[in-house]
């Protein structure tokens, strides 16, 4: 049971790991893969909005 | 006179050439080109496999210069009909086979009965190893399933906001989870591939069932079965087609090429169909389907009986090595 907790524990630590590395080391793909032309106002967070529920005002 | 006549002749034959030429002329000023150059099937048929209708770009993102790929069509069908035929027709069919199996032949029993004695099966790493890659194996089964079932079989049960949030974090894990599994994959094939290369014992083995067909036949073994060998590369090439086919998926613009993105998709799809199927059946027999199967991974130890019945050879081995207790006397069958 403690070798099963174990490989648990350290595949969730692996995860968390690789999702902060990438995070920090990849752009995201408004950045990657558009020029400064193509974005609309602000980008990540134009249109919609990050919050994809809140209330239209 | 001739000269009128050869002038009448003349004028003649320039009317006849006029309406010979201007009939085609004619037709052809009735084309109605908006009638005709909207036709989009017959632009698209007119793409051979692998054509693309291309655009010039300035932006990073070279595959955004494919305006028109045909062969997404196909993609899509594959994904929404084909793809749930396959992968339902393998992980049910597996499911009902297991079922008949288990209600023909019933729970392997350990033949002689528990003798009472443990032989250390697997190490803690190497059951460390087995459970790694089994967790993250199940998170990404499940959460690879809701994205080709899910649609059809959860959203209607759960609502679109459950259903959607419920696929976000489970594509999180899908992404994550597949590094630990990775590794798990190369750890277990470094430490168990000196106990799977395939050997003449082997397809005596397979001729005789595994013994799981019939009572009272155990084949002999070595630390691993030609079953346990076929599950061990099953999980290795299937794995690494998963693993590569999966790296595409999670850097979609490494291939830089749509038809190689749509290429690997496939293949992560189709593999992953089988590979469930594959191991719903090593967790069936390494759970329900046999006795004292499970502690190999549980407690890392079997009972010495187990062991003879199922791996013979390889308890010869260790008794020889002095790591398993020798000469134990089977215990009386319990009465069923």
């Amino acid at each position: 049971m403690k070798v099963f907790l174990a490989a648990l524990v350290f595949a969730a630590i692996t995860a968390v790991g690789v999702a902060i590395v990438l995070s920090a080391v990849q752009m995201p793909s408004y950045v990657a893969f558009s020029t400064g032309g193509a974005r609309v106002g602000d980008p990540g967070n134009n249109l919609v909005g990050q919050d994809w529920n809140s209330t239209i005002i | 006179m001739p000269s009128s006549l050869s002038k009448l002749r003349a004028l003649s034959a320039a009317i006849v050439l006029l309406f010979a030429f201007a009939a085609p002329a004619a037709a052809q000023l009735s084309f109605k080109p908006t009638a005709e150059a909207v036709q989009e099937d017959k632009l698209l048929n007119a793409l051979k496999e692998g054509d693309k209708i291309s655009g010039r770009i300035s932006i990073p993102d070279t595959m955004a210069s494919s305006l028109i790929q045909p062969g997404g069509r196909d993609w899509r069908d594959f994904h929404r009909s084909k793809l749930p035929i396959i992968g339902g027709v393998a992980i049910i069919g597996m499911v009902a086979l297991l079922a008949i199996f288990l209600m023909v032949r019933g729970r392997i029993r350990v033949e002689h009965g528990f003798a009472g004695t443990k032989i250390l099966r697997f190490a803690s790493f190497e059951r460390f190893t087995h459970w790694l890659t089994a967790s993250c194996f199940i998170v990404l089964a499940l959460s690879g399933l809701n994205i080709s079932f899910g649609r059809i079989l959860i959203l209607p049960l759960f609502g679109a906001d459950a259903f959607s949030a419920m696929s976000t974090w489970a594509k999180y894990a899908h992404d994550y989870l597949a590094f630990p599994f990775m590794l798990g994959l190369i750890i277990m094939f470094l430490i168990w591939i000196k106990d799977n290369i395939p050997g003449k014992l082997d397809l005596l083995w397979i001729r005789q069932g595994g013994g799981i067909l019939a009572n009272g036949q155990h084949p002999p073994a070595r630390r691993f079965n030609a079953g346990q060998k076929g599950i061990f590369w099953i999980v290795i090439i299937g794995g690494t087609l998963m693993s590569v086919s999966g790296w595409y998926l999670l850097f979609p613009y490494l291939p830089a090429d749509v038809t190689t993105l749509q290429f690997w998709t496939v293949i992560h799809a189709v593999i992953a169909m089988l590979f469930i199927a594959a191991m719903l059946a090593h967790i069936y027999i390494g759970s329900v389907g046999m006795e004292g199967a499970f502690d190999a991974m549980g407690t890392g130890e079997v009972d010495l009986n187990w062991a003879k019945e199922h791996h013979s050879l390889w308890v010869e081995e260790e008794q020889a090595k002095g790591h398993a207790p020798s000469g134990t006397a089977p215990r009386a069958m319990p009465a069923e």
